[in-house]
């Protein structure tokens, strides 16, 4: 292109970023790759070179698997609720109803609240004593006494769960609408004079449309949802009795909590391959589209 | 299409639910921060008080509070400006250079944005230990510019490659130096795009909990998210008191938010789909 005749110029124009990226993004990516094979704790600051020895041990430890399963469930779970409900939920607000526009802006409003204001809200909203759920729950006579949600390790998951779909589904939401208005409206009306009735043509016309969409933005949230942080650690800071410990809030807690780094770098080194795998998916996933779209 | 009445019915119906899904919990945190400490929580408890005060607001607005405001403002503003900035440099550079290696460069640049931040903490904590800039302004602001740029450059390339080439090759031919093209008709044109990617970032870092509750260990330092966690410690039973802190950390983003929704969502959307 004519501005960058130049080549000088389109360098200078890249490198601020470039060596930002390089610095603070990918570096730290292989430094958390050296750093799990060294130990360090808080008696002995000075890291030493271990080889596999943290591997070692923090597969063999009792939490690992813990980790391991709450991290699978949980992201499973959000994923799962979110993008449905995020979806319905579009469909809802392409219908051209009144109030659409206002119905918008509500929905919008979870995503746009601060992730720990968030969490500080569902904690409250969870109170045994002050909590409006049992609050609610107690007057509509679906509970007898006062449950405490965060506190019992066999509801804490599912009570932080849907503290992040609340949270986590008006951008699915904002994605799938995108997607919804710019399904072609010739085609849903055809069906229709077809004889086509609603659930025909969500299947048949929208649903095909839009499938690169569901796939790419299914992938987006599995990635997001497997490394955030801010709720569960502000819920329940990985109890009770590790219940709802996952990769983020254990690598924080022994990266900052007791300072075993090797030990967080570890889990790091297995949440950056989980990422590559979902990384993979999503190269696939949006592969697939650009082909569709060039045969189509 | 005789039941499209009902239809009708049961969509407005599910809107109303889906409204109440999302508000209740928003009304009661707005609700408990008006209650006055004489109200009792008792159950059943009441949805709005009998006798809403700000007494709340004014007890939570303490130094601290004012502290941690300032420090969110500091440093999600810089974020914000230097982010822009070096996203917009870098933007326009991949919307216009054709070499095969910036295409790989942009995937690189793609790629970084879905890099977990836990997974990536300890070596950036031990470089900004090593420059001594823990417990800093410049700890955060590096962090969060890195973090944010990728979507940043992303979203400013969506609009960047649609804005016409040929003003800018009018210009070049009427002898206009290629910065001066860039700050004079690209950057007044991409503005729908710098505000969007601004509101985006914005809304990133004023929420930002994992860095600063790392990088940050005294009070004079801390942020809202990482001072509102600590009232939790603090002042965990005056729910009032915790909850009118939170509105006050929420409206600022969720204001911005409103006001310029309509370059937020488009520029979001825009590259989610389109790409």
């Amino acid at each position: 292109m004519a501005t960058f005749a130049d080549r000088w110029l389109l360098w200078l124009f890249l490198a601020p970023a470039i060596i930002l990226l390089a610095l603070f993004m990918y570096y730290p990516m292989v430094g958390t790759v050296i750093e799990s094979f060294y130990e360090t704790s808080f008696i002995s600051p000075e890291p030493r070179f271990v080889g596999w020895a943290v591997y070692e041990k923090v597969v063999a430890s009792r939490d690992f698997p813990e980790v391991v399963w709450n991290s699978i469930v949980w992201t499973l779970g959000v994923v799962v609720l979110q993008n449905v409900l995020g979806f319905f939920t579009a469909l809802l607000l392409n219908q051209g109803l009144p109030a659409q526009g206002m119905l918008r802006a509500i929905v919008l409003l979870p995503f746009v609240l601060p992730g720990v204001v968030a969490a500080i809200l569902w904690r409250f909203m969870y109170d045994p004593q002050l909590g409006l759920i049992n609050s609610i729950l107690i007057r509509a006579g679906l509970l007898e006494n006062n449950a405490a949600w965060l506190a019992d390790s066999s509801t804490a998951m599912a009570a932080v769960i849907f503290a992040a779909l609340w949270k986590g589904f008006p951008f699915s939401t904002l994605i799938y609408l995108a997607a919804l208005q710019n399904v072609d409206r010739e085609q849903i009306e055809a069906a229709t004079i077809d004889g086509a009735g609603p659930i025909r043509r969500l299947r048949d016309v929208v649903l095909p449309a839009i499938r690169d969409v569901v796939l790419v933005n299914v992938v987006l949230t599995t990635i997001l949802t497997f490394n955030y942080f801010d709720l569960v650690w502000v819920l329940t800071r990985g109890g009770p009795q590790n219940a709802t410990h996952i990769f983020p809030t254990k690598i924080f807690e022994a990266g900052f909590g007791q300072f075993r780094f090797g030990e967080a770098a570890t889990y790091g080194v297995f949440s950056i391959l989980v990422l590559a795998v979902l990384v993979s998916l999503y190269v696939i996933a949006q592969k697939a589209a650009v082909n569709r779209r060039g045969t189509a | 299409m005789i039941d499209t009445r009902t239809n009708r019915w049961l969509l407005i119906a599910l809107q109303i639910l889906l409204a109440a899904f999302v508000l209740i919990p928003f009304f009661w945190m707005v609700s408990v921060s008006l209650k006055p400490a004489t109200e009792p929580f008792a159950i059943p408890a009441r949805l709005w008080p009998e006798a809403p005060t700000l007494d709340n607001y004014i007890t939570a607005f303490r130094p601290e509070f004012r502290t941690y405001f300032v420090n969110s403002l500091v440093v999600s503003l810089s974020t914000v400006f230097i982010t822009v900035t070096l996203g917009l440099l870098a933007a326009y550079a991949f919307s216009r250079g054709a070499l095969l290696i910036i295409t790989a460069l942009m995937s690189a640049v793609v790629l970084a944005q879905m890099f977990p931040h836990s997974a990536i903490i300890i070596p950036i904590y031990k470089m900004m230990r090593a420059a001594d800039l823990l417990n800093t302004y410049w700890a955060l602001i590096i962090a969060y510019v890195s973090v944010t740029l990728p979507v940043a450059v992303w979203m400013l390339r969506g609009f960047l490659v649609k804005l016409p080439v040929s003003l800018e090759e009018a210009a070049a031919i009427d002898g206009a130096a290629p910065f001066r093209i860039f700050r004079d008709i690209v950057v007044p044109l991409a503005r729908p795009g710098v505000i969007a990617t601004a509101v985006y970032v914005l809304i990133v870092t004023w929420q930002e909990f994992l860095f600063a509750l790392s990088f940050t260990s005294t009070r004079d330092m801390r942020t809202l998210p990482v001072g509102l966690n600590d009232f939790i410690g603090q002042y965990g039973i005056r729910y009032g008191e915790l909850m009118a802190s939170s509105v006050m950390v929420s409206v600022p983003v969720i204001a911005v938010f409103f006001f310029l929704q309509r370059y937020f969502v488009a520029g979001l959307t825009a590259g989610a789909v389109k790409e």
